[in-house]
């Protein structure tokens, strides 16, 4: 089975996210694919189980960044789930990003009554946390692998 | 339970069944209830005492705040407890009011005697009070201190300090928020002035009767060619009782109809959400009875100034417009706009912002935006296990109501036993609020809801429609069953 994914690459220093905008595809074993199809339904649990796969790592590591300088990436696209709305949001973002993150972070209830502005403005708050649980420091698995 | 004060209820219940051919049975039946026990004056509280087993475990308990919430928990634990060490600090003597009644004082059908209660006449035997403010909370060395200085020590810390009114953050009303910070009423009714109200103090709903009576005059003596205004309106804060901004519309509508003045009067009504109501089949049915009353309303509007002089009221008026296309995102930008409305009024009814006790925001007990931040189904604090929270300063979803609390207190209780036995807190608080939503002198509908955004009716009833026979309810039987059954521990 064939994965297609797209990356985002992070700056530390300015705290910002890059779309790398390169559509990138992967074989993997039918092991892994029962697990994809186990975790396809569910966004986060797709993301947090593809990031970790040995398939998607060495790939990262050896095809797409052997060299490179983008040492913290994090994951924009699977097979058509995207995951852009958690590095690209913003106080203007549409509607359903809106009732995405209000979902996820349980802000619906408590802030139904607020204006949309200081809604967003709680979903950064929150993004800034969730961010950090998305990003792939490649650091961390190349220096696994020297060990 | 004060079981001459329920019959003299009761009593007076009958007369107005009977005045309709009906008994209170046949009223049971209208609505589902048989066997329900509410309107039959029992809860049931004699058996329940007899099958509680008190459990031996001791600990210190304070309990942060003497009103419906602190003194019901305080019942509770008095009650589950074999020998409780408890302590309500709660600086004001009236704290036991029946808030839920201001709704109807307003509207000139109970008097402001009928929702007074005095604080100490409802803490249980054996309940220290210290009639004092928490002003500095120490949860790391489980300490607290009061304004007078003295401090105090506790093993499980209860925050049930309510919500606090913000008229200071509207231009022109600092006065009177600054009158009701220093707990001065009749300065903040006299700052508010003869044109300006608001039902969120028990003296605020007295004059809001006397102001609404002299417009209503107004009215009567107008024409429908110069109409006299009523402005409401609805912050952006989170309130308690997200339904008493309408209550109150629709009692006035319900007066001015009753003095054949509606037509000489324009009622519009300028919340700051975009919705009437959280769940969408109550939404809808709301806006279906302002359309039907013709009362206008008009969303996303929060008031942010008052011209006393010139009797303006300023909204800060917000819509949304299609930004442009953002590439990364697949999906178009909403771009958020404002702009100042300037309304003129003859009567202006303030539902004012509402906000978190400060002392609590400002410690290490409070969230960023002030509310105690718990657990939403345990009620514990998400940092300090041995400190819970109750009512309206809870950061509970759709929590600001005396129904939520009212399921609150008992898991409350249950899981602050557990924990003093070192058990798991199996209580779960599930969302569950009501909301007897008053939509004209005789009619309730009686809105039933919990965290599924969904009605949740406890009779067989279709829940958006408008009941005589919950009126009956929330005018006779909710009191007596909050003041002595909720602020007994019992019901």
């Amino acid at each position: 089975m064939q994965i297609e994914f797209e990356l985002v690459t992070y700056d530390d220093e300015l705290d910002k996210f890059e779309l790398d905008e390169t559509i990138h595809q992967l074989e993997i074993s039918d092991e892994d694919a029962q697990s994809y199809e186990l975790f396809r339904s569910s966004d986060l649990n797709l993301y947090n189980w593809f990031k970790e796969t040995d398939s998607f790592l060495n790939y990262v590591n050896e095809k797409i960044y052997p060299e490179s300088k983008h040492n913290k990436i994090a994951i924009s696209d699977i097979n058509g789930t995207t995951f852009r709305r958690f590095y690209f949001f913003k106080v203007t973002s549409g509607d359903s990003h809106y009732e995405y993150f209000k979902k996820l972070f349980n802000v619906y209830e408590e802030s139904d009554w607020q204006d949309r502005e200081e809604v967003g403005e709680e979903i950064l708050e929150h993004l800034m946390v969730k961010r950090q649980d998305l990003i792939i420091d490649l650091n961390e698995y190349k220096t696994e692998d020297n060990s | 339970m004060d079981k001459k004060y329920i019959e003299t209820m009761l009593s007076k219940m009958d007369e107005d069944l009977s005045k309709q051919g009906m008994s209170r049975r046949d009223a049971m039946k209208l609505a589902g209830l048989s066997g329900a026990g509410v309107f039959m004056g029992t809860t049931s509280a004699t058996a329940e005492e007899e099958k509680i087993v008190k459990n031996d475990a001791k600990a210190k308990i304070v309990i942060v705040g003497g009103g419906l919430a602190g003194i019901s928990t305080a019942a509770r634990l008095t009650l589950n407890l074999s020998d409780p060490d408890i302590t309500i600090i709660e600086p004001e003597k009236n704290s036991a009011n029946y808030q839920p009644g201001q709704t109807l004082v307003a509207a000139g059908i109970w008097d402001e005697d009928d929702i007074t209660y005095k604080r100490d006449d409802f803490v249980p035997d054996g309940v220290k009070v210290i009639e004092d403010r928490a002003v500095f909370f120490n949860p790391q060395e489980n300490k607290l201190t009061t304004e007078k200085g003295q401090v105090v020590t506790y093993d499980y810390l209860i925050l049930a300090m309510g919500v606090q009114l913000d008229f200071e953050r509207i231009k022109g009303l600092e006065e009177a928020g600054r009158a009701y910070s220093s707990g001065n009423n009749d300065k903040l009714l006299d700052a508010l002035g003869d044109s300006i109200c608001s039902i969120y103090t028990a003296q605020g709903s007295t004059k809001t009767w006397e102001i609404m009576q002299k417009y209503i005059a107004q009215a009567k003596s107008g024409s429908p060619d110069k109409k006299t205004k009523f402005v409401f309106t609805h912050p952006s804060t989170p309130i308690k009782c997200g339904g008493a901004p309408k209550k109150i519309i629709y009692l006035t509508n319900a007066r001015l109809k009753e003095a054949d003045a509606r037509e000489n009067a324009e009622l519009v009504f300028y919340p700051n959400g975009g919705a009437m109501f959280g769940v969408p089949e109550y939404h809808d049915a709301i806006v279906g009875q302002f359309k039907r009353e013709g009362i206008k309303h008009h969303y996303r509007h929060n008031l942010i100034e008052v011209d006393k002089e010139n009797k303006i009221a300023v909204f800060d008026s917000k819509w949304q417009e299609k930004g442009p296309w953002d590439p990364v995102m697949k999906d178009f930008e909403v771009i958020p706009k404002h702009e100042k409305l300037r309304v003129s009024y003859d009567f202006l009814h303030i539902s004012p912002a509402q906000i978190a006790p400060r002392e609590i925001g400002e410690s290490d007990l409070g969230s960023a935006k002030g509310w105690v931040p718990v657990n939403k189904e345990t009620l514990q604090h998400i940092r300090y296990e041995n400190v819970f929270s109750i009512g309206d300063v809870a950061q509970v979803p759709m929590g600001k109501t005396g129904g939520s609390v009212r399921k609150q207190y008992k898991v409350l209780v249950d899981n602050l036993i557990a924990h003093m036995n070192s058990k798991k807190l199996n209580a779960k608080y599930a969302g569950y609020t009501v909301c007897p939503l008053i939509t004209d002198i005789g009619t309730v509908m009686l809105a039933e809801f919990d965290w599924t955004v969904k009605p949740t009716p406890s009779f067989p009833l279709d829940p958006t429609v408008e009941r005589w026979i919950f009126w009956l309810m929330k005018v006779y039987a909710l009191k007596p069953m909050t003041m002595y059954g909720m602020m007994s521990g019992r019901a």
